[in-house]
């Protein structure tokens, strides 16, 4: 449960496996339903273009309290896969990325921030968490630095 | 999660489905006490924490507007200065005042107490009370009915270190006095943290009686990371007291109720100000209140924080190049003015630097380990090493001294010096509102949300398992 009281969707736990397990997509980008009771699934992809998801995020709308559109927050579970520097092989990591651009509208912050835990505490397997604030938080090479605690290629 | 989902057998209710939840939203302070409507940008309320007190009468005035010159008032403030409520007497009906006077709109009189049904038989011989039991049991139970707040939730917000025992008498006050139907507890940190998108942050408090950092993961505070120091708004409050003492000519604090007419003057020239007379002696408690009224003005327009450039304060030179910079006037409510040069950041410095500002007396003295940059460092030593450089690129800043001009350019500046190659990111609201009060606007887009109905402690949870319930649920 979450300090929010919102819930999550079964999709968003139907999508995360079918990530995980079937390697079906690459990222997944999950909102809160208009209504901001429940935690659906946005967007599932097999995209592999790191470019293409950011500027999903840094597109995402919400409606705010007034029923005008502005900058939204979101929550991301992309699949990191990066070699070793190290000549190791392969890693995979699944990350979670909770995404609240500093530009968004104080309530829609709000409860995105206040219902995060439920998504996380649902989706099992996260590797890596991350919160980004801005379009320079979201730079592929930042943040797989940080995924990969500076170990790849 | 800290909080338990309502057991199965508790359905939740769906008496506040819907957005619209009539809940209201109190955030108390040492300095000022905020209340509102949940859902709203600002608190509808705002008053000073401080109440008059006669004492020959004994009888307490809720609300500035009774903060005047008055024979044998008093100013007390029911909060210490922890923002922990000391007086439980006074503390309900100050949030009464705020919460059903100030917020509510009057509401009639019951038709039986009215005047206008009375039954003039009554008074009469005769008939009288055969239905008396009757009656009374049904004033009773108009009593009951009339408790102040039986339609509205309630959220109230609180400070992380809030005794458990403060939280249970609270917790009785919004169940039994004000019959709410139903209620919650947030900490400031977590709402703070909030408000500003994150679940996870280093909040810093920088508010009136005292300054604290608390590290919050995953919306819980990490108890352990607590840090509070009294450098507030208070605290600089004294510095401004000591500066004025110790400027050439002495500044004299004569805060305005005083002045009955003054004559402008030249800078530096002194005061030609007629005082007002009073019939009776006015208590200090009440000429300090005052005091502080202007000493906040002066904060507000005066003093700033030196940023570090081009040298840290305490430096050689520091001084000599800001009095060649240009300063500000500030005029005096009895006419004085002078142009405040290097003293207007050297008031402020304290906050970072122990070693610089101006004498105080020994209790109102801060050491090292309660500037900033020291309980910044104390509350992340006492977290989890992994979790240092997430807290470090969330910092949020909040409370309403962190409003004084160049505060967020130094701490930046402080932490670049104190972690550096950790990338840092401070988050300070830009709306002034949203930083005085950053907790409650938290607590009012939460209490307002649909879903939050799950969330509230209900009148049957609270009286099934007493007052105890809060600190299972609220963590």
């Amino acid at each position: 449960m979450s300090q929010s009281g919102a819930t999550v969707s079964q999709d968003c736990i139907t999508a995360f496996n079918e990530l995980k397990l079937n390697k079906k997509y690459k990222y997944i980008i999950y909102k809160l339903s208009d209504d901001f009771k429940e935690i659906v699934v946005e967007e599932a992809s097999d995209d592999k273009e790191w470019d293409s998801f950011r500027e999903k995020l840094i597109n995402a709308t919400t409606k705010n309290k007034n029923g005008a559109m502005g900058k939204g927050p979101r929550y991301a579970i992309y699949d990191f896969e990066y070699s070793l520097a190290s000549g190791d092989g392969i890693r995979n990591k699944i990350t979670f990325l909770a995404w609240s651009p500093d530009d968004a509208g104080i309530q829609p912050k709000m409860i995105y921030a206040s219902s995060k835990e439920a998504l996380k505490r649902s989706l099992t397997g996260i590797a890596v968490e991350l919160q980004a604030n801005d379009s320079d938080d979201i730079e592929y090479d930042s943040i797989l630095k940080t995924v990969s605690k500076g170990l790849a290629a | 999660m800290a909080q338990q989902p309502l057991s199965s057998a508790v359905p939740p209710t769906d008496i506040y489905g819907g957005d619209e939840v009539s809940a209201l939203v109190l955030d108390p302070g040492y300095c000022s006490t905020r209340a509102g409507w949940a859902g709203e940008d600002v608190p509808k309320s705002i008053l000073p924490s401080f109440y008059g007190h006669i004492g020959s009468t004994n009888t307490n005035l809720f609300g500035d507007e009774y903060l005047i010159p008055r024979e044998g008032l008093e100013v007390r403030n029911y909060m210490n200065r922890d923002s922990v409520v000391e007086d439980w007497d006074v503390a309900p009906k100050f949030w009464e005042n705020m919460l059903v006077k100030r917020l509510q709109p009057e509401r009639p009189t019951a038709p039986s107490k009215n005047g206008l049904n009375d039954d003039p038989k009554k008074d009469g011989e005769g008939d009288v009370s055969m239905d008396g039991a009757a009656e009374e049991a049904a004033a009773e139970a108009q009593e009951e009915q009339e408790k102040a707040l039986q339609e509205n939730p309630l959220l109230v917000t609180e400070a992380p270190w809030n005794t458990s025992k403060a939280r249970e008498k609270t917790t009785e006050v919004i169940m039994e006095t004000w019959g709410c139907p139903a209620f919650w507890l947030s900490r400031t940190p977590t709402l703070s943290a909030f408000a500003a998108g994150k679940a996870t942050a280093l909040v810093i408090d920088v508010g009136g009686s005292n300054t604290n950092v608390t590290a919050v993961h995953d919306g819980m505070v990490l108890k352990r990371s607590i840090q509070r120091s009294p450098v507030g708004g208070l605290w600089l409050s004294s510095q401004i007291r000591s500066m004025f003492e110790h400027a050439e000519p002495k500044v004299a604090l004569t805060p305005t109720y005083l002045i009955e007419n003054k004559t402008p003057v030249d800078a530096l020239a002194p005061a030609q100000a007629r005082l007002r007379k009073f019939p009776f002696s006015i208590a200090d408690s009440f000429r300090r209140y005052e005091e502080e009224r202007v000493l906040t003005e002066f904060k507000e327009s005066v003093v700033e924080v030196w940023r570090g450039n081009p040298g840290p304060y305490r430096a050689q030179g520091t001084e000599d190049f800001i009095k060649t910079q240009p300063g500000r006037v500030f005029e005096m409510p009895d006419g004085y003015n002078q142009m405040w040069r290097e003293q207007r950041y050297r008031a402020s410095e304290g906050m970072f630097d122990e070693s610089v500002g101006y004498p105080l007396p020994e209790a109102e003295r801060i050491t090292k380990e309660q500037t900033i940059p020291s309980l910044i460092r104390t509350a992340l030593e006492a977290v989890d090493v992994d979790l240092r450089p997430n807290l470090l690129g969330n910092v949020v800043v909040t409370g309403a001294t962190s409003l004084i001009n160049g505060f967020n350019d130094r701490l930046n500046n402080e932490l670049i010096g104190m972690y550096p190659g950790v990338k840092i990111k401070i988050h300070a609201a830009g709306l002034t509102s949203e930083r005085r009060f950053g907790a409650w606007v938290g607590g009012s887009i939460l209490s307002s949300l649909g879903t939050f109905h799950q969330m509230w402690i209900s009148r049957k949870e609270y009286e099934e398992n007493g007052p105890g319930i809060v600190e299972k649920r609220c963590k």
